[in-house]
C-alpha cells in the first residue's frame, strides 16, 4: 500500500519569491494569466484561476499592537482526505491517489462546476475554453516517479517541504513549537479535521482567519443528501408519475371514459 | 357574455403565451440537466456535448425569470388571479382534494363541493409550482453567479435544492399533463384559444360560473340555452 504523502508550507519562513508559482506553470505548461485584475499590489493574482493553481497571496496587515506585518501564503488546493468536489462530482470525474493526491480526470470531467460550489475553499476553477475543472494535482505524476512535486523541489526558503504524513506533521508541530516559544501564541498546524485531515498542510503564526482560512472547515452535508436522497428520491418520483399516470390512462381507455 | 353560444373566456392570450413559454422552458431546462441528473442519460453529453447542453441550459434558465416578468405586463390579470385563487384555498377545496381522485379510477364521488376559478388542485399546483420557480430560480442563480459572493457552505446546499426542485415540478408537470390532456381534456382548450366549454366550466368550476352569473358577465338566460345543446 503506498505511503500517504503530504506537502507543508511552513508560511513564516515564505519570502514569496513565487519561484514555485513559477515551477507550478513550467512543470504543467501552464500560460502567463492576464485574466485576474491588477490591483496595484506585489500579489500577482487575485485569486486562483484555471491556469494558475498554486498563488501566493501576500496580504498587509496591523495586528493589534500596531505591529505591520506581511503575510505571505500559498493557496492552492488542500487535497483533503474526505475530498468534497470529489464526493460530489456526477460524472465520477475526481480521484483520490493511494497517497493522497486529489487529481481532476479532463477526459471525464464536463465541467458542470459542481466542485468548485462543493469545495469548502474555493479551489477548483472550470476553464473557459476547454470547459474542464483545474486546481493542483500535487504532480502526482512526479510522485509516482519518485520525485516530489515541482514547487517543493524548487522552494528557496526551504518553506514547502514534502514527505510522508507522519515526517511532515512531526516537522510542522516542532516549527509551531519553535513560533510559539518566539512570541507567536497562536501559531497552530492547520490540518482541518472536518474535511478529513489535508495533505496540503500549514504552519500558521497566526489563527486561521488572518490568513482568510475558515476555522473549522466541513466536507458538505449537502453532498450525501444529493447523493443519497434527492437523487434516487427524484428518480423514483419522475419514474412513478410516468408509470402512474401511464397506468390510469390505459385504465381510463379501458372503461371507455374521459370527460368528454 | 359567451363566445359562439358555447364557450366562456377563461384566460388572456397573454397568459396562454405566458403557459406555453413556461412549459417549454421548464421541459428544455430538466432535459439539458438530465445528464447531471442521471447517468442513464449521459449519452445526452455524448451526443451534443456537455457544453452545449449546459449552455442551453442557461439561457433557456433566462427565458424562464424573465417570462413571468414579462408576464406582469403582458399577463398582468392571469397573473394576479393566480396569487388572489392561492390564498383563497379553504375547507371546499380540500372536500375537492379528496373526493377527486376517485374519478380518475372511475368512480363518482357524491358531495362534491362547487369549484371556484381555480379548482382545490389547480390551487396546489399553482402554489407547487410558484414555490419550485422561486428556488429553482435562486439555487441556480447562485450556483451560476455566487462564486465569491456568498460562502461555499451555503452555496453547496443549492446543488441538493436545485435538483430536488426539478423533481418535484417534473413529477408536478406529469401529473399536470395527465390531468389536462387525459382526465380533463375540454381544459386544454383554454390554453389554446384562452376559452372553455361553458358545459365543461358549469360542472368543474360552477362556483366561477355563479359568481359570472351573478356580476353580470354571463347572461342567465344565454348560460341556460348553452347547457341545453
Amino acid at each position: 500500500m503506498a505511503q500517504e504523502i503530504t506537502m507543508l508550507h511552513d508560511v513564516a519562513r515564505c519570502s514569496a519569491c513565487r519561484a514555485c508559482m513559477v515551477a507550478c506553470k513550467q512543470w504543467h505548461d501552464l500560460p502567463a494569466d492576464m485574466s485576474t485584475p491588477f490591483e496595484g499590489q506585489y500579489q500577482s493574482h487575485k485569486d486562483l484561476t484555471s491556469t494558475t493553481w498554486n498563488l501566493i497571496q501576500m496580504h498587509e496587515r496591523v495586528d493589534g499592537a500596531g505591529k505591520f506585518h506581511w503575510d505571505f501564503f500559498k493557496k492552492q488546493c488542500m487535497h483533503c482526505g474526505d475530498p468534497a468536489c470529489m464526493n460530489g462530482c456526477p460524472e465520477e470525474a475526481i480521484e483520490k491517489k493511494a497517497g493522497g493526491a486529489v487529481v481532476i480526470n479532463p477526459d471525464k470531467c464536463v465541467g458542470c462546476g459542481y466542485c468548485t460550489a462543493n469545495c469548502p475553499f474555493g479551489i477548483p476553477k472550470v476553464d473557459a475554453e476547454s470547459h474542464k475543472s483545474t486546481k493542483c494535482d500535487l504532480c502526482y505524476d512526479r510522485i509516482a516517479e519518485g520525485m516530489e512535486p515541482a514547487c517543493s523541489k524548487t522552494c528557496t526558503a526551504d518553506a514547502i517541504r514534502f514527505g510522508s504524513q507522519a515526517d511532515m506533521l512531526a516537522r510542522a508541530q516542532e516549527r509551531v513549537d519553535i513560533l510559539r516559544a518566539e512570541g507567536h501564541p497562536d501559531a497552530n498546524v492547520y490540518n482541518p479535521q472536518g474535511v478529513g485531515g489535508v495533505h496540503m498542510v500549514y504552519v500558521l503564526p497566526e489563527k486561521p482567519a488572518v490568513y482568510g482560512l475558515p476555522e473549522n472547515p466541513q466536507t458538505p452535508a449537502s453532498i450525501n443528501i444529493w447523493k443519497d436522497v434527492v437523487r434516487p428520491v427524484g428518480k423514483i418520483a419522475g419514474v412513478g408519475a410516468i408509470a402512474g399516470v401511464l397506468g390510469l390512462t390505459a385504465l381510463t381507455a379501458m372503461r371507455g371514459k374521459g370527460d368528454k | 357574455m359567451l363566445v359562439n353560444k358555447k364557450y366562456v373566456k377563461r384566460h388572456t392570450k397573454g397568459f396562454v403565451y405566458l403557459h406555453w413559454i413556461n412549459a417549454l422552458c421548464f421541459f428544455m431546462l430538466f432535459l439539458t440537466a438530465l445528464p447531471l441528473y442521471a447517468d442513464t442519460f449521459r449519452f445526452l453529453y455524448d451526443l451534443l456535448g456537455a457544453r452545449t447542453l449546459q449552455n442551453a441550459h442557461r439561457f433557456f434558465a433566462v427565458i424562464f425569470v424573465l417570462n413571468p416578468i414579462v408576464g406582469l405586463i403582458t399577463a398582468r390579470e392571469g397573473i394576479w388571479r393566480m396569487f388572489s385563487e392561492v390564498l383563497k384555498f379553504n375547507g371546499k377545496d380540500i372536500t375537492f382534494l379528496i373526493k377527486f381522485p376517485l374519478e380518475l379510477i372511475g368512480k363518482h364521488p357524491e358531495g362534491v363541493p362547487k369549484q371556484g376559478f381555480y379548482n382545490g388542485g389547480e390551487r396546489m399546483n399553482i402554489a407547487l409550482q410558484l414555490a419550485t420557480w422561486g428556488v429553482l430560480v435562486g439555487s441556480g442563480a447562485l450556483l451560476w453567479f455566487g462564486e465569491g459572493l456568498i460562502d461555499n457552505s451555503i452555496r453547496a446546499w443549492m446543488i441538493p435544492l436545485h435538483s430536488l426542485c426539478a423533481g418535484i415540478g417534473f413529477a408536478g408537470s406529469i401529473g399536470h399533463i395527465y390531468l389536462a390532456l387525459v382526465a380533463n381534456p375540454d381544459s386544454v382548450h383554454g390554453m389554446q384559444d384562452g376559452t372553455i366549454k361553458v358545459d365543461y366550466a358549469n360542472v368543474h368550476h360552477g362556483e366561477w360560473i355563479d359568481d359570472m352569473v351573478r356580476d353580470g358577465k354571463i347572461n342567465r338566460q344565454e348560460l341556460n340555452d348553452a347547457l341545453k345543446r
